[in-house]
């Protein structure tokens, strides 16, 4: 019998986006790349770049956060820059994701300016990219986001989010205007994605500073949704349709609102574990899905997520 | 090169074209296109039945065989069956038999513990939205290399469950011995390149007596494991299963190797390597055992440290074409995750995920019950239902047709409305039922309360975000809300 191994040839790639700038060009050190593939699997070409996992902090303690979760951070919740270094420090953070959830307008509404302040606290405090979250309000983000991309300069930051809701336009102005990348989030659909896409490069936002966010919906909550999307989208890309080709983003925490991640339920086992893994198989099947940028919570499913993606790359 | 996808009207060449309607489909164009969808059998068409059509009938069944072939193993009336893929990807069509999920046992166990663990493998079941998910079928594995002891243990399974059973063992002796007393149709692991002329030696004698089986080889080479199918056929040994070994130390060349093998029989039509494939997770719960734990800062304790490991393998194969898997451990928090994804990955795209609208009475409601309103989406509902049945919540739950849209999907899609709210209160007149106008509302439902009220002329009490704490939500406020609802219509 004779076999050779099936590999595919695409007429697509995937887009290379980076984050952080080096020293060498007067940035703050790290420097992160994700996507680049030119294949969908690895026995056809090994990817040139591992998936990335960053770290979600918030500006504030986040109500309702797991004592899973917490026992790692109760140290560190009241004060962000501590909370960042510790992600570095003490769990090898490549990139961390701050939320600035403070400025929600039904919460503490802080003002931009704040938020901007401790955006320029954080940047000094560590030397990894940063994603940069508003608080989901429509209104108030693209301000946010503003006032944060200003102080960030130059450092290639991810904005989270432009998405349909709110001002569009107004974020990829930001990441223009002070050198940084967007993430196009959209709910779940393939051509909301292509078209949001769409509407930020005919805006004049370059391609290769676009991340496509379609959604994670977590394990047991429609994760099958999402990885019919996240393959459709990694597909078109390969195929060649050049407002897909965007690497993915997985905002995987999701995961930890489900009731099988959080709730104590002595029936469940041990929460300890089961909170974890239930991120982990979230982000995993992402992962396989082609997602290449990772938004997560819990130190143990970030560090499994990550020895996963180091076998992509070798 | 893609294998050629047939139409409905390749189909329809082969079918007796009379639209006699025997089928219970209104022609047989119509019969086609759900025998391309698979959703009937050519059993189905009895004039296919005549001998008129035996050719075309070899034909149909040739030309519908899945690309993976399905192979069962088990009792008649408990089968697991692998396989019978059709497509890559889940959104072309849908993945059609969900993996098998295995147990480990040893068979140097003591007695009592193989019982144990054979009955619990035999009674677990997780429920989630309203389906229970079960575990499939017990690998007894020969590690004592005896094959004395292999049937021994082998007899206890049998005489305590039910279970489909792997007999896994690469002592040709041992799998010689099991076969003899085996009740049941096994698969067995494995022939490897090693014992393989003597394994089929065996088999081919056994095959004589009548004896039926589904076998598993195992080669990490595939172009070795495609001769090794060759070679079986060639000995009329056909219920095949793939295991291009699953190495531990880099699992991405298992997942690779998985691919591999499905493409190859899907997109290039590789008759050869159209078999299931068989994961084995356990071997990643032993190598984490042995003390390379890659998580050791956070978890310590080896065997938790293994059963993490060992999940994400299983889950990672679950993403991969798995059709089978082999795992050892069994706490509910390892087991969970894997049995959801599963669940997932298997449910159809082509089906809404949905449960008919309506009123549901929970526990024994009275007229000063509660209503309740919440969607149709099959998830919603069994979450819904789950929760209350737990906390002995007593209700109506009208169940709103939101399209089989969750809650805040549908508040944003516009379907949980007043409009669709004053159709289900006529159409389940709800108001015979109760001596109160008072709805109570999921959290995420608040913008469109005032919606409801407008359209209904209900009261509407927003209630708590999540539907676990509605019991306490209830203990707490229902007197309080009926009795403020009542003085008010005195007024
Ligand atoms: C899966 C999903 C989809 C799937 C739909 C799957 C489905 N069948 O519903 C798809 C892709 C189709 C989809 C589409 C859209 N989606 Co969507 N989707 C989700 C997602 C990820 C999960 C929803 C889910 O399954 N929840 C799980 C179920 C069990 O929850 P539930 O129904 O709410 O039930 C719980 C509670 O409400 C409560 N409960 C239920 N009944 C009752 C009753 C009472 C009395 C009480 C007290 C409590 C209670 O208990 C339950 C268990 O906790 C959410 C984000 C999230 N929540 O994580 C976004 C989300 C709901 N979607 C959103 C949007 C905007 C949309 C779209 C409008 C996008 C668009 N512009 O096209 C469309 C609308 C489609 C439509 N309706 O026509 C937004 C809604 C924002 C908002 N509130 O305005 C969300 C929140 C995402 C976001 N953050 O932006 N979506
Ligand atoms: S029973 Fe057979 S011949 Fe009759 S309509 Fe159906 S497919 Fe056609």
């Amino acid at each position: 019998v004779d076999w050779s191994p099936p590999v595919e040839k695409y007429k697509g790639y995937i887009r290379e986006v980076q984050f952080g700038r080096p020293k060498s060009e007067g940035g703050r050190g790290k420097v992160i790349k994700i996507g680049g593939q030119r294949t969908l699997y690895r026995f056809e070409e090994v990817q040139p770049n591992p998936p990335v996992v960053t770290f979600d902090i918030f500006d504030m303690p986040m109500p309702g956060l797991p004592k899973p979760v917490r026992e790692y951070f109760q140290d560190v919740m009241e004060d962000p820059v501590e909370w960042a270094k510790k992600c570095v420090k003490e769990f090898n953070a490549d990139m961390v994701t701050i939320h600035h959830i403070s400025t929600d307008p039904k919460l503490k509404n802080t003002p931009p300016k704040e938020s901007a302040k401790l955006m320029e606290d954080l940047l000094q405090a560590v030397d990894v990219p940063f994603v940069i979250g508003g608080s989901g309000d429509p209104k108030k983000d693209p301000l946010v986001l503003e006032a944060c991309a200003q102080v960030a300069e130059g450092e290639k930051c991810l904005l989270a989010s432009a998405n349909l809701d709110l001002d569009y336009k107004k974020v990829a102005d930001a990441a223009m205007k002070y050198d940084h990348n967007v993430l196009s989030w959209t709910i779940m659909d393939p051509n909301m994605a292509k078209d949001l896409n769409r509407r930020l490069i005919s805006h004049g936002l370059d391609g290769n500073r676009i991340v496509m966010d379609p959604t994670t919906c977590s394990l047991g909550y429609g994760i099958e949704f999402s990885i019919n999307t996240m393959i459709r989208l990694r597909l078109a890309g390969l195929k060649g349709d050049e407002l897909v080709n965007m690497p993915m983003s997985s905002g995987t925490t999701n995961a930890i609102g489900a009731r099988e991640a959080w709730m104590v339920n002595p029936e469940w086992g041990d929460r300890r574990y089961r909170l974890p893994l239930w991120e982990i198989t979230t982000g995993l099947t992402m992962l396989l899905c082609g997602v290449d940028i990772f938004m997560m919570l819990h130190p143990l499913s970030i560090a499994v997520i990550k020895e996963f993606g180091r076998l992509l790359v070798s | 090169m893609m294998a050629k996808k047939i139409s409905a009207m390749d189909i329809y060449k082969l079918l007796p074209k009379i639209n006699c309607k025997k089928c219970g489909e209104s022609s047989c164009m119509a019969f086609a296109t759900k025998l391309q969808e698979r959703k009937v059998t050519i059993d189905e068409c009895p004039i296919l039945k005549s001998p008129k059509f035996e050719k075309n009938r070899k034909k149909l069944e040739e030309l519908l065989s899945p690309p993976v072939k399905e192979i069962w193993f088990g009792y008649e009336d408990k089968k697991v069956i692998l396989g019978g893929e059709e497509v890559m990807y889940r959104y072309e069509l849908t993945f059609f038999n969900p993996t098998a999920i295995g147990i480990d046992i040893s068979d140097s166990l003591p007695e009592e513990e193989i019982k144990k663990r054979a009955k619990f493998v035999e009674d677990f079941v997780f429920e989630r939205t309203g389906e229970k998910l079960k575990l499939d079928f017990i690998a007894l594995r020969n590690a004592s290399d005896d094959p004395e002891r292999f049937v021994k243990a082998l007899k206890i399974i049998q005489e305590n469950t039910n279970m489909p059973v792997a007999l896994c063992s690469l002592n040709v002796e041992s799998i010689e011995k099991a076969l003899d007393i085996v009740r049941s149709k096994p698969m067995i692991y494995g022939a490897t390149e090693k014992n393989f002329s003597e394994m089929i030696k065996m088999l081919i004698s056994k095959k004589r007596d009548k004896k039926e089986f589904a076998l598993t080889l195992s080669s990490s080479n595939i172009k070795t494991l495609k001769g090794m199918v060759k070679a079986s056929l060639e000995h009329g040994i056909e219920d095949l299963i793939l295991d291009p070994h699953t190495t531990p130390e880099n699992i991405m060349e298992t997942l690779d190797k998985f691919v591999m093998i499905r493409r190859s029989a899907i997109e290039r039509g590789d008759k050869l390597l159209g078999y299931p494939i068989l994961g084995l997770p356990i071997n990643t719960y032993f190598y984490v055992l042995k003390g390379n734990n890659p998580i050791k800062q956070f978890v310590e304790k080896l065997d938790k440290a293994a059963a993490i490991m060992e999940a994400r393998t299983a889950c990672a194969m679950l993403n991969r074409y798995a059709d089978g898997i082999i795992i050892h451990g069994t706490e509910v928090w390892e087991l969970m995750p894997i049995l959801t994804l599963r669940q997932a990955i298997y449910t159809d795209p082509r089906k809404p995920q949905t449960v008919e609208p309506g009123l549901y009475p929970i526990g024994n409601p009275d007229e000063n019950s509660p209503v309740i309103m919440t969607t149709n989406f099959s998830l919603t509902f069994y979450t819904v239902t789950g929760d209350f049945e737990k906390d002995g919540v007593v209700c109506w739950l009208l169940v709103m047709d939101t399209e089989g849209k969750a809650v805040d999907v549908a508040v944003a899609g516009g379907q949980y409305c007043g409009d669709n709210a004053k159709k289900l209160i006529e159409e389940t007149k709800i108001e015979e039922k109760v001596n109160h106008r008072i709805i109570i509302l999921p959290g995420l439902a608040a913008p469109v309360r005032g919606d409801i009220e407008e359209k209904t002329g209900w009261t509407c009490v927003v209630g708590t975000r999540d539907s676990s704490q509605v019991g306490e939500f209830l203990r707490k406020n229902w007197n309080k809300i009926l009795e403020e609802w009542k003085a008010k219509q005195e007024l």
